[in-house]
């Protein structure tokens, strides 16, 4: 039995009387690309975000290597939070900073972290190997393309050699083409760094590549559980509709 | 339909009551941050830089104009009480007592203010500011308590400067029309200013400087989703600094009366 | 760090109304509207109260003390004003203290002035009712003041005509005073007394040197000299320079006292029309002063000549003896 990095369990959370997270529960093992699929609005990322402690749970526990993160301080936060990547929906690159001030960003106060004995610069240019982007090292991120800024989003998540990434819809707002080489990144990434992932999407196309296991998320729960062939062959309507194009 | 009206407003009075209360917080959030470590002396000081930088070719333009314009529309009514030698008195007292600091501020908080709220806003908008906190940046820290810091600072020497560049506007009048020497208007000017004109007003523009940068940074960094909240949290931002400074000059003005 | 709405709202209540509340009551504070201050009821009749308003200021010795509570017209002359004055300074004013309507400045609002009493009567309580006094309101000031301008004007005119014929030299005192003559006469006498003197030192001078010769050799001249004739001749001289020197001294002192006193008064006017007869007096003065010097100046070439030219001498012998000799007299 492989280890459990990151575990949910009876997490809720409503915005007023909207019910979005009704008792979820998800376990991520040592090792493996998790996909949780939900429609739009159904509380994936609410749920990311929480995982996080970007948002509050009503109730619920959320364990990060064992760390309950509900009780964690400020301080120990920041700690645990260098050891997740978090890759955002919309790349959520800093307009007002350069390509490289991007990646600097991380390690400004968590550079200790990081006992590879690597000057600033050279993780830089490491991370932006990684995604082929080290030519746009000075460059802003309104001057990237799309595919380019969520590439060097993913450079920014990887600095810290996170154990853990959750990707946020790694693939929305890309065409399919570009949609593809960022799967294919986030795989070869998965294999150098040996990093468990947590992905989250409606794109089966994105889900059928890169998933060892999935979650579908309906109403709040995790309504069914199992590998990309189980589910997508299931005969239940709710999880048909998932699938059918 | 009357009953939904008073429905409203009553609603309305309550969102009200609950942004300042929201505001408090946040105030109070800020009042916390800005004492504990650790600084973001680097993010403060471009912050600094910025705004006194952005703000410096407006608010000497605007001050320009304004003794300019202030000198010109009063030259006939003093002419006619025979007072003209009161110019320079009356306005260096006029604008650097109020009218200075207050055009001044409304200036910065459509200026500064508006940018605040829409970058917050569009960061919020974006993730940018979700992204700062899980990469181990207090996004308080560094986009909040910086900003209203940097307001705070630099807003006060906006105005000091504005002061000076609307006296020289207005001294040019004088010499153009009036045969005041620029010697004879600025000793006139230094006669007639006193340290309780000039105190007052420095202190409260650091409190204007201070409602510049936090409502913007509040409007900005509660930013509802899409552009749409981009634009209004940089459109309430204007609105609600321009009130707010209305009435904390209304307090200042009382307090320098007991005063001073 | 996360609060409920209605918290929310309850604390943005708080944080209104604490802002209100601040600016009222730093309003009162500005204001000084003795809000919490207790206050005495002081009446006061007046027959006119020149625009006084409600609210206006009351003042005891200056000092602002109330404001006017109420003014109510009991009949055509009589108007009752009741003020409301602070119970603490209230407290110092007597019984016979007088109120009167003045204003503030030239175009300020009026304020009742409370003037304090002569004698030490005891102090006033609430609803008692105080003297008044009348004073001249601004217009009636004006017009006075207006009557006494007409009357400075025409003062001023005839002022003028009297200086315009004085300056004409009408009369005895523009004579006195546009006299340019005396002046000049005044400033050539001075010339000459200045040459005489001159002359006077050097002529003296060459005859110390001469004698001193005359005595150490016995020369022609010494011989000369010897001769009683010629030394008479010379002692009458020599006197009767000592005695012009006299009078020309005198002379100057005068002058000096003159002139120094004309200097000591503001205008030559001003002392002239202190002493009439000075004038006259300077007048002769000079004459005489200008007669001494010529003749004194005769002298002086005849002794020039008495030495250097022995001829010269001889012939006006006779006339210069009987000079001197009516000197002397």
């Amino acid at each position: 039995m492989k280890q459990v990095v990151l575990e949910l369990k009876d997490l809720r959370k409503s915005f007023g009387d909207n019910h979005v997270l009704n008792g979820f529960n998800l376990k991520l093992y040592e090792g493996e690309n998790l996909v949780v699929m939900g429609k739009s609005g159904s509380g994936k990322s609410v749920m990311i975000k929480c995982l996080v402690g970007l948002m509050g749970a009503d109730s619920g526990s959320i364990k990060i290597k064992n760390d309950d993160i509900v009780s964690l301080g400020q301080r120990e936060l920041d700690i645990l939070r260098t050891e997740i990547g978090f890759l955002f929906q919309g790349s959520a690159l800093y307009d007002s900073m350069t390509v490289r001030e991007n990646l600097e960003f991380p390690l400004r106060r968590n550079k200790d972290k990081i006992n590879t004995g690597q000057t600033t610069e050279e993780l830089v240019v490491e991370a932006l190997e990684n995604v082929g982007l080290v030519s746009a090292i000075d460059l802003m991120p309104a001057e990237l393309s799309g595919g380019m800024q969520r590439r060097v989003a993913l450079a920014r998540a990887l600095i810290l050699k996170p154990k853990i990434i959750l990707y946020d819809e790694p693939t929305t707002g890309l065409d399919p083409i570009t949609s593809k080489e960022i799967i294919q990144l986030m795989r070869t990434i998965q294999k150098t760094y040996k990093t468990s992932s947590l992905i989250i999407t409606h794109d089966v196309d994105c889900a059928r590549v890169i998933s060892n296991r999935m979650i579908l998320l309906v109403d709040g729960i995790n309504y069914a559980e199992g590998t990309f062939e189980e589910l997508s062959t299931s005969e239940d309507p709710k999880i048909k509709a998932f699938f059918k194009n | 339909m009357i009953l939904e009206k008073t429905n409203s407003i009553a609603v309305k009075t309550k969102r009200f009551f609950e942004e300042i209360g929201d505001m408090t917080y946040f105030a109070i959030r800020f009042f916390k941050e800005v004492v504990t470590s650790p600084f973001e002396w680097k993010e403060l000081i471009r912050q600094c830089f910025q705004m006194g930088n952005r703000s410096f070719l407006l608010v000497g333009v605007t001050g320009f104009i304004l003794g300019l314009v202030f000198t010109l529309q009063s030259r006939p009514t003093l002419l006619e009480l025979g007072a003209v030698s009161w110019m320079p008195s009356m306005v260096s007292i006029s604008i650097v007592r109020e009218i200075g600091p207050v055009i001044i501020s409304l200036i910065c908080a459509g200026r500064i203010g508006s940018s605040i709220g829409a970058e917050l806003g569009s960061m919020k908008v974006t993730e940018q500011i979700d992204a700062m906190e899980v990469s181990g940046t207090n996004p308080f820290k560094y986009l909040v308590v910086t900003r209203i810091l940097a307001t705070t600072l630099m807003l006060p020497l906006l105005i000091i400067m504005g002061d000076a560049v609307a006296l020289f506007g207005s001294a040019i009048v004088e010499n153009l029309k009036g045969d005041v020497s620029y010697v004879l208007y600025f000793n006139k000017v230094f006669d007639a200013l006193k340290f309780s004109d000039v105190i007052p007003a420095t202190v409260k523009s650091f409190f204007f400087g201070f409602a510049i940068g936090l409502v913007g940074c509040y409007k900005g960094y509660n930013c509802s989703k899409g552009t749409v909240g981009v634009g209004e949290a940089s459109n309430a931002a204007v609105v609600y600094t321009s009130m707010l400074l209305f009435v904390i000059d209304f307090i200042a003005v009382f307090l320098t009366d007991i005063f001073f | 760090m996360k609060q409920s709405a209605p918290h929310k709202a309850r604390v943005g209540l708080f944080v209104v109304l604490g802002t209100i509340i601040l600016v009222a009551a730093l309003y009162f504070i500005g204001n000084r509207q003795h809000l919490f201050s207790k206050n005495m009821e002081v009446y006061a009749v007046f027959q006119n109260v020149n625009g006084l308003q409600l609210g206006n200021n009351v003042r005891y010795s200056g000092i602002n003390v109330g404001t006017v509570a109420t003014i109510e017209m009991m009949d055509e002359a009589t108007i009752v004003v009741q003020m409301m004055v602070e119970e603490k300074t209230g407290a110092f004013i007597k019984k016979d203290a007088t109120a009167t309507i003045g204003s503030d400045g030239l175009v300020g609002s009026m304020v009742i002035n409370i003037l304090p009493g002569k004698k030490n009567l005891l102090t006033i309580k609430s609803g008692d009712t105080i003297d008044t006094y009348s004073k001249i309101g601004a217009d009636d000031m004006l017009s006075t003041l207006n009557v006494t301008n007409e009357n400075a004007a025409l003062l001023t005119a005839d002022l003028l005509k009297i200086t315009n014929k004085i300056l004409q030299g009408d009369g005895a005192l523009g004579a006195l005073i546009t006299d340019s003559l005396l002046t000049q006469d005044l400033r050539a006498t001075l010339q000459n007394l200045k040459q005489t003197t001159d002359d006077a030192g050097g002529l003296i001078s060459t005859l110390h040197y001469k004698f001193s010769k005359v005595d150490m050799e016995k020369s022609a001249v010494g011989i000369l000299l010897n001769d009683t004739l010629v030394g008479h001749q010379v002692g009458g001289l020599i006197t009767n320079l000592e005695q012009s020197g006299v009078d020309i001294s005198e002379t100057t002192q005068q002058l000096n006292l003159m002139i120094s006193e004309l200097q000591d008064k503001e205008s030559a006017f001003n002392y002239l029309t202190k002493n009439e007869t000075l004038p006259k007096t300077i007048d002769s003065t000079m004459v005489e002063i200008k007669e001494a010097s010529r003749k004194l100046n005769e002298n002086m070439e005849a002794l020039k000549h008495n030495f250097l030219f022995r001829g010269y001498f001889r012939k006006q012998e006779r006339a210069a003896r009987k000079e001197a000799k009516s000197r002397k007299e």
